[in-house]
């Protein structure tokens, strides 16, 4: 059994960190010490790195939720888990392309502000960026 | 009038319903296209046309249900889009 220092030195989180995921309920105690201290034990650990897995790999808190009840739901199947691994792929995806959009929009800014001398009154990034003409690309019309 | 139905292997929900869909969308529309898309083999049309969750649906190349619709909603939406094109 861990107190939540020991847990978070074992997990290498901060203990803050375990008592966020504790509000919102990825992670219980599975006891309280005799002192009142919240004891955990080597499944609290394992959910956590679970928890950090799923993190790195873009999941929210909510969905890494989700994915905890699956993981401890008998009937889930490893269908139901791929399904939310295919959905988090596509969000990426979306993200990336608007990313690559947005990096193309500074491209072109770049270019137009060749000058680099000019007051910054004269700023063509600034004044475009006032006339809000950095558009994004509208889906299906990436070149 | 095309329907798209972007859907992923293995999804037991899609099985169930989309036959259902498939007849609604050929019943309110004479001659309607129905293609039905696995999205990890057309992921890059599928993040064009911004499906971000599964089963979703798109016609004439625009997403209208991000998620699987009634056959009811989907004559619906079907039946409006073909009063604005005429």
């Amino acid at each position: 059994m861990l107190k939540i220092g020991k847990l978070a030195a074992l997990v290498d989180v901060s203990i803050d960190t375990l008592r966020y995921y504790e509000r919102e309920g990825l992670i219980e105690p599975v006891d309280r010490s005799e002192s009142g201290y919240r004891v955990y034990d080597k499944e609290s650990a394992r959910r956590i790195h679970f928890i950090k897995q799923a993190q790195h790999c873009g999941f929210t808190l909510a969905e890494i939720r989700e994915l905890l009840v699956l993981r401890g739901r008998e009937k889930a199947c490893c269908g139901d888990v791929r399904s939310r691994a295919i959905e988090k792929k596509l969000q990426i995806e979306h993200k990336i392309r608007v990313m690559r959009a947005m990096s193309k929009a500074l491209d072109q800014l770049i270019v137009e502000c060749a000058d680099e001398a000019q007051p910054v009154k004269e700023c063509t990034i600034i004044a475009a960026l006032e006339r809000a003409t950095v558009l994004m690309p509208a889906p299906g019309h990436e070149s | 009038m095309k329907v798209e139905l972007f859907y992923s292997p293995g999804c037991s929900q899609c099985a169930v319903v989309r036959e259902d869909l498939k007849a609604t969308a050929e019943r309110t529309v004479a001659g309607i296209e129905w293609r039905e898309l696995n999205v990890l083999e057309d992921l890059d049309y599928a993040v064009e046309l911004g499906v971000l969750s599964l089963p979703a649906i798109a016609v004439d190349g625009e997403l209208i249900f991000s998620s699987l619709p009634t056959p009811h909603q989907l004559r619906d939406a079907l039946i409006r889009r073909s009063t604005t094109r005429n």
